[in-house]
């Protein structure tokens, strides 16, 4: 039996491997549910602290007006990228490594955007009016303004964790169907209504996989917009330094640079933690990483050329933007994001010899410590060095700020561990593709 | 409005009157130090040279009120927007605080109220009642003191006359020693702005931006 | 009356499929149930799909309701910002492209729930075989002068375990 070719494992074992996560529990698990569940509650209690005080408690001020919040909010917009590049562009191109990556892909996708999303009401002044950027009939006739760029996140936002969600939910049907017969009658009844009386016959194998084809490609093509928007929240402003053609490019590839590497770490985690050695191997690995390095490279590139074009051109009002970045205050940070996003990837994946499994978890971690500095050098000193730089200032976060940044890492760990609490982080069904005969 | 830079002293006079007669919530030094303090209309200073040679020059910012301008197409709540008179108005009521508009104001004319307003006992008792109080939470600025040509406005009409020109001052303009600022209608040819403005002085912050300010700042050409 | 029978090789099932509809037996009758999907060759057991029109239809028709909608709102709230128009596709442009796409994830959605009939009210008498993994079902409908011709051709293709189902 080649056991490094997992599809060709017996059916029942492999059931067996991507079903077991799902009854037993550790001490160690529930432990580090609890502990990210504590994180979470933190950051509730500041951000409530943040309302009932006002946004004085953060570390905001004139000009810095956007701090922590939005850089978090741009970052895991970006990682939730991690799964339709996966998941999209590889069901389209019918690469086979994709097969155990898919869901998990996916599942990071919808957890990313519900954190990502809970920031522009996080940031706002009057965070509890938020929903006056809904568009609903009201007795003062009063509509939003769309043409701002914060209606447009808002619409994209929102076609996106539609589009995610039941890009989630379509492959996950079958799986359900065969986790009906659960022993545990209240999962058994979750799973039952979850599968809506999926049978097995061929009319619905036809329709869900015509349905995930045109899924794909319609999230891809939703994905890119989803990223440019958010660009946009700084490009279509005329802030020095933000106003740039390049951001559209720049973010939907910077997202999927850090959903890549987010999605590596969590399928290395995973396979340690839920004991998948032999679903996720080190090809798996290998061709993340080349992909990971391919992105550091496009990465690259694209600031690069950015600030190539703003120090040729010596715009003065840019150019103090420049300065800040390059030699000035913020120049520790830019250039820890360069050796986080490009140097160690270069290194540690690039040789072939140095490319296993750990070092790409360790280049995932300095990638994403590496993007969260590139969304901090992007927002914070254009507005520290406006245009009347009479009015420059200084940005110094709170605990506030670091408190909910930490609650969303907690809130996705609880997400993330709950979910594979409930169901196959692997597709079982789309594991094995082609009915093989029992021996 | 227009800006006599040659006449400017840096007082600051307009910038107390703005505070009394805007119920501009007062600073700590604490918040200062964190930049959070709030000027309607500021003196911004230029030093140029070297000792013993230094020359001052003061510029009074205050919003430009602009035709182009830039904070009004991203606010989603339409907080701000341009007026049939032609002020950019803001309204405290509709803004939810996302922080926009004053990112994108190349002045850097919008300030936050980043808690409820306070003042030190007894300066609330100096309250203007016909200007609001504004909310933390909420984005504010130089509203060109449009309750002043409101209140102008409506006694116009009700004595049955036309406005006059000047007629109108906001209190900075009302204040200003040097008499270096003039208010006016920039749309009457005849009135003394529109002549200010069409001078050979006047020049515009940040013109090249597109914004059409409608502050006319006068300077000897160099 | 349902026959029932299951197979454990590809070509033996897609031959049984051939012979049925030689004898007479249209696609509409058969089902094939599996634990994974089965890709038969083409042309045996097709089933015709309108999902990608759907959701093409279903994009245009939000895309189009969107802009129509965002027009209406615009000159209902006529207020001036920056000296844009009061209507300018490219101001609105993202959510006209983003409704759109959301009609197009909505409508497949909604079709694939119609089309593989998981919406679609089930008649409880007939019978759904349960399927081992490795197996694949072979479900047949048919009525009394063909039941034993149909027999036939699943046992000399090789069927294991035919079984005989009558609606209740």
């Amino acid at each position: 039996m080649a056991a490094s070719v997992p599809e060709l494992l017996p059916y029942a074992k492999i059931r067996e491997d991507l079903f077991r996560p799902l009854s037993s529990g550790s001490s160690r698990y529930w432990i580090t549910v609890f502990a990210a569940l504590a994180v979470v509650v933190l950051g509730m209690a500041a951000w409530g602290i943040q309302v009932r005080d006002g946004m004085g408690v953060t570390g905001l001020n004139r000009p810095v007006f956007w701090g922590f919040y939005i850089v978090d909010f741009v970052f895991w917009i970006g990682i939730s990228h991690a799964g339709t590049l996966i998941s999209a562009i590889l069901r389209l191109t019918d690469a086979a490594w994709r097969k155990p990556v898919t869901r998990a892909a996916e599942a990071i996708t919808v957890f990313c955007l519900m954190i990502g999303g809970m920031f522009p009401i996080i940031h706002l002044g009057r965070s509890w009016l938020f929903f006056w950027l809904i568009p609903y009939p009201n007795p003062r006739m009063l509509w939003p303004n769309f043409r701002s760029p914060l209606l447009w996140d808002l619409v994209a936002i929102l076609t996106y964790v539609t589009g995610s969600v039941i890009y989630l939910y379509l492959p996950l049907i079958p799986d359900m169907a065969q986790l009906a017969e659960h022993n545990v009658p209240w999962r058994r009844k979750l799973y039952r209504i979850l599968s809506l009386g999926w049978t097995g016959s061929d009319r619905e194998w036809h329709a869900l996989e015509r349905a995930m084809k045109l899924m794909a490609c319609i999230i891809l093509a939703v994905a890119v917009s989803v990223h440019t928007v958010v660009s946009w929240d700084f490009a279509m402003s005329i802030a020095p330094m933000w106003h740039s053609t390049i951001f559209g490019p720049y973010f939907v590839s910077g997202a999927i640079f850090s959903g890549i590497a987010a999605l590596l770490l969590v399928l290395g985690i995973l396979r340690r933690a839920l004991g998948l050695e032999l679903y996720l191997t080190k090809h798996h690995f290998d061709n993340l990483s080349k992909l990971l390095l391919l992105m550091s490279l496009l990465w690259f590139y694209f600031t690069f050329a950015e600030y190539q074009t703003v120090w040729y051109g010596n715009e003065p009002s840019e150019m103090a933007v420049f300065a800040g970045r390059i030699r000035g205050l913020y120049a520790p940070y830019f250039w820890i994001m360069v050796v986080c996003n490009f140097v160690v990837p270069f290194v540690l994946l690039g040789i072939r010899k140095l490319r296993t499994i750990s070092t790409a978890m360790i280049s995932s971690v300095c990638v994403i410590i590496g993007m969260w500095l590139e969304r901090y050098i992007i927002v914070v000193p254009t507005l520290g060095n406006p245009r009347m730089n009479t009015a420059s200032g200084v940005y110094t976060a709170t605990w506030i700020e670091f408190a909910i940044t930490a609650a969303t890492f907690a809130g996705m760990i609880v997400l993330y561990l709950l979910f594979s609490k409930l169901f196959p982080i692997i597709a079982v069904w789309e594991f094995k593709p082609h009915a093989v005969e029992e021996d | 409005m227009s800006i006599d830079l040659d006449r400017c002293t840096g007082c600051e006079a307009c910038v107390v009157a703005c505070h009394a007669e805007n119920n501009l919530p007062v600073s700590s030094p604490d918040q200062a130090e964190k930049g959070r303090t709030a000027h309607w209309i500021r003196v911004d200073r230029y030093y140029e040279g070297e000792f013993p040679d230094v020359k001052v020059k003061y510029r009074p910012v205050l919003c430009q009120q602009c035709d182009n301008a830039p904070c009004e197409p991203v606010c989603p709540t339409y907080a701000t927007y341009h007026n049939a008179e032609g002020l950019n108005v803001q309204v405290y009521n509709r803004c939810v605080g996302t922080f926009y508009c004053a990112n994108n104001c190349p002045y850097s004319v919008r300030f936050f109220n980043w808690f409820a307003p306070e003042w030190p006992e007894p300066l609330q008792l100096q309250h203007n009642p016909d200007v609001a109080i504004r909310p933390a939470g909420v984005m504010e600025k130089c509203t060109f003191c449009v309750q002043r040509i409101q209140r102008g406005k409506r006694d116009a009409v009700v004595e049955n006359r036309p406005l006059a020109d000047g007629e109108i001052q906001p209190a900075c303009v009302q204040s200003c020693p040097a008499e270096a600022m003039v208010f006016g209608d920039l749309n009457d040819p005849e009135s003394r702005v529109s002549k200010l403005a069409g001078s050979g002085r006047s020049t515009q912050l940040l013109g090249e931006l597109g914004t059409k300010p409608k502050v006319f700042y006068l300077e000897r050409a160099k | 009356m349902y026959l029932i029978a299951d197979f454990r090789e590809q070509p033996k099932l897609e031959a049984a499929i051939l012979a049925l509809k030689a004898a007479g037996i249209t696609a509409d009758d058969m089902d094939v149930f599996s634990e994974e999907p089965v890709e038969l060759r083409r042309g045996i057991l097709d089933r015709p799909s309108r999902m990608s029109l759907v959701s093409v239809l279903g994009a245009i028709a939000t895309g189009g309701l969107a802009t129509v909608g965002l027009y209406a709102a615009q000159q209902s709230y006529r207020l001036v910002t920056g000296g844009m128009p009061i209507f300018s596709f490219w101001g609105t442009g993202v959510i006209s492209y983003e409704a759109t796409m959301l009609g197009a994830v909505l409508a497949t959605f909604g079709w694939f729930l119609w089309e593989s009939g998981l919406l679609r009210k089930r008649d409880k008498n007939i019978p759904v075989p349960t399927v081992l993994p490795g197996v694949m079902c072979l479900r047949v409908r048919c009525f009394d002068p063909h039941v034993t011709r149909a027999r036939q051709i699943l046992d000399s293709a090789g069927a294991t375990d035919i079984a005989r189902k009558e609606v209740a």
